[in-house]
């Protein structure tokens, strides 16, 4: 009788999964034409050579003569260096700070969240430090930490990790006591217990930690290459409003955008199949 | 079909499985503390069925804590088997409401994980957790996530993950309060059937008089906060093999009588909270 029941559950769940495919389809094509829109628009204002711009070129250049800049970048380069050489030390210095970041950070919010006494030592300087404007402090790190990729690496990291730090320890106390519980009663060790229940219990935590994580991870990459640097995609935007080449300020803004773009669909590609248990409880 | 009977009976005590004795809790201390459960003693013998029945809030999972090892009393002990208790052990098998499950692993992992613990080798563990999952009528569902099946299934996943290490003593603490009524009946049906199989001692907490009817050798009637035991009964009706034992006049009668001493003890508890 409990088998006929469940075969009439598990149809149900086939028809929903049928309707959800199709609101997902149309979710997809609501977007695609938002970005449509929003990219007419910016042709129709900038006059794009079909007629007299709204917006002058300097202002708002046309989405074609973006792209120009982008090709012609390729293929020139900026400032005596190719555009690829941009892209990878701006990716290079992120990439460094956030994996430091994330391999610091989530042991460290791990052990804050099972361990009261750490948490008692770590979370208060943690959470004074949280509100701190990190930019604030880049001279402070160009003095300790010399003009080199350190100190850039070091004021990205300053808000990311904290943010990892706490976003893990959060998931590791919002596990419900029961499962640990559970665990106990079916006589497992600390070790074990947090090998297979308290560590993947907090993976769905972690990941949105360190999807918060990369969007204020690319904001400070341009904090980072305000000053005392004569490369990177964020200093290739910068040096270029100064002679308010707004195509390549807008080259490298598109960039910088992808790359957060990318990284948090990597990031969430990862989660996907790491954690398909995430929001089920 | 109900016989009121004394808990520490002297005739029962060579057959001891576990012992509560003037089992006591607080919270807080001083003026503000709270006490949950006031002295309390309960004996189970050896293949008991013993259902807890109590007002809500008369701290009958605080019991169920404590006996599991998840909490510490303010005063007594806990003996199984004459070995005092002190800390969660693979001996007593809990079984909770719900949302205890493992949601990252799948369901035949969830049940040999306590075999796994134990050091059983993986094979022999995933073994031993087939064999549970086609007790509790599962087998088909081995591979399934447990959010992929309902709530009743869950609670079969459950029953049979705490089984798996073989336990001494079952411990439930309503486990099939969460359930819709037909699913509740259906498992009522099995885990009587588990029990006469196994010949398990299980401590059931419910607040159900018709659950600890259906299902116990042994009722326990609490008092609302804080808990101790009003009366105790003998119950026969487990022994009926009838599905519907439910609907005979005896079965009326005894349900009945509880209610009358759980209202009393509803009420009470409804004045202490009016008071609070």
């Amino acid at each position: 009788m409990m088998a006929r029941l469940d075969v009439a559950a598990l149809e149900d769940t086939i028809d929903e999964t049928a309707l959800e495919r199709r609101a997902n389809r149309r979710d997809r094509w609501l977007t695609f034409v938002t970005f449509a829109g929003m990219l007419a628009l910016w042709t129709a204002a900038t006059g794009s050579g079909l007629w007299a711009p709204l917006i002058k070129p300097i202002f708002l250049p046309s989405p074609f003569t973006v792209f120009e800049t982008f090709l012609r970048l390729i293929d020139q380069g900026y400032q005596g260096r190719s555009l690829a050489h941009h892209v990878l030390v701006s990716f290079n210095r992120f990439a460094i700070a956030f994996s430091v970041s994330v391999l610091i950070g989530v042991p460290l919010g791990l052990l804050m969240g099972m361990s009261r006494p750490f948490r008692a030592v770590f979370e208060p300087p943690i959470q004074a430090i949280r509100p701190i404007p990190k930019l604030a402090l880049l001279p402070l790190f160009l003095i300790w930490f010399g003009i080199g990729n350190l100190s850039k690496v070091v004021v990205i990291a300053a808000p990311v990790l904290p943010l990892i730090a706490i976003a893990s320890m959060q998931a590791v106390r919002s596990i419900s006591n029961k499962k640990i519980q559970a665990a106990q009663a079916l006589g497992a060790s600390p070790w074990v217990i947090f090998l297979r229940v308290v560590l993947p219990a907090s993976l769905p935590g972690i990941f949105t930690g360190i999807r918060m994580a990369i969007s204020i991870g690319v904001t400070m990459l341009v904090g980072a290459e305000l000053t005392a640097t004569s490369d990177g995609i964020a200093w290739m935007a910068l040096t270029a409003a100064e002679y308010l080449s707004t195509d390549i300020v807008l080259v490298g803004v598109l960039i910088m955008a992808a790359l957060g773009y990318g990284l948090d669909r990597a990031v969430r590609a990862v989660e996907g199949r790491l954690v398909h248990w995430s929001g089920k409880d | 079909m109900i016989e009121p009977i004394a808990l520490d009976d002297p005739a029962r005590q060579g057959n001891a499985k576990l012992v509560v004795e003037r089992l006591a809790k607080s919270f807080g201390t001083g003026a503000g503390a709270i006490e949950a459960l006031a002295p309390i003693d309960l004996f189970v013998a050896k293949g008991d069925f013993l259902c807890v029945v109590g007002p809500s809030g008369c701290g009958k999972t605080t019991l169920l804590n404590i006996v599991a090892g998840f909490e510490r009393p303010t005063a007594g002990r806990v003996l199984l088997d004459d070995q005092p208790i002190s800390a969660p052990g693979a001996e007593r098998g809990v079984v909770f409401q719900q949302g205890a499950l493992f949601n990252w692993m799948s369901v035949v992992e969830n049940v040999a994980f306590g075999p796994r613990a134990q050091g059983v080798p993986a094979p022999k563990a995933r073994e031993q957790a087939m064999a549970l999952l086609d007790l509790v009528g599962l087998s088909g569902f081995a591979a399934k996530y447990p959010y992929q099946l309902s709530g009743g299934m869950q609670q079969r996943v459950g029953i049979a993950r705490a089984l798996a290490n073989e336990p001494e003593i079952l411990l439930m603490d309503e486990p099939f309060a969460a359930l819709d009524q037909q699913t509740r009946e259906l498992l009522q049906e099995e885990i009587r059937n588990i029990w006469r199989r196994t010949g398990k001692t299980i401590l059931w907490i419910t607040h159900s008089i018709e659950e600890a009817l259906f299902l116990a050798t042994h009722v326990v009637v609490m008092t609302a906060r804080p808990g101790r035991t009003k009366a105790a009964f003998r119950s026969r009706f487990s022994e009926n093999l009838d599905p519907l034992v439910a609907a005979t006049p005896e079965f009326t009668l005894a349900k009945r009588q509880i209610v009358q001493l759980l209202r009393l003890e509803s009420q009470a508890a409804q004045a202490l909270e009016a008071r609070v």
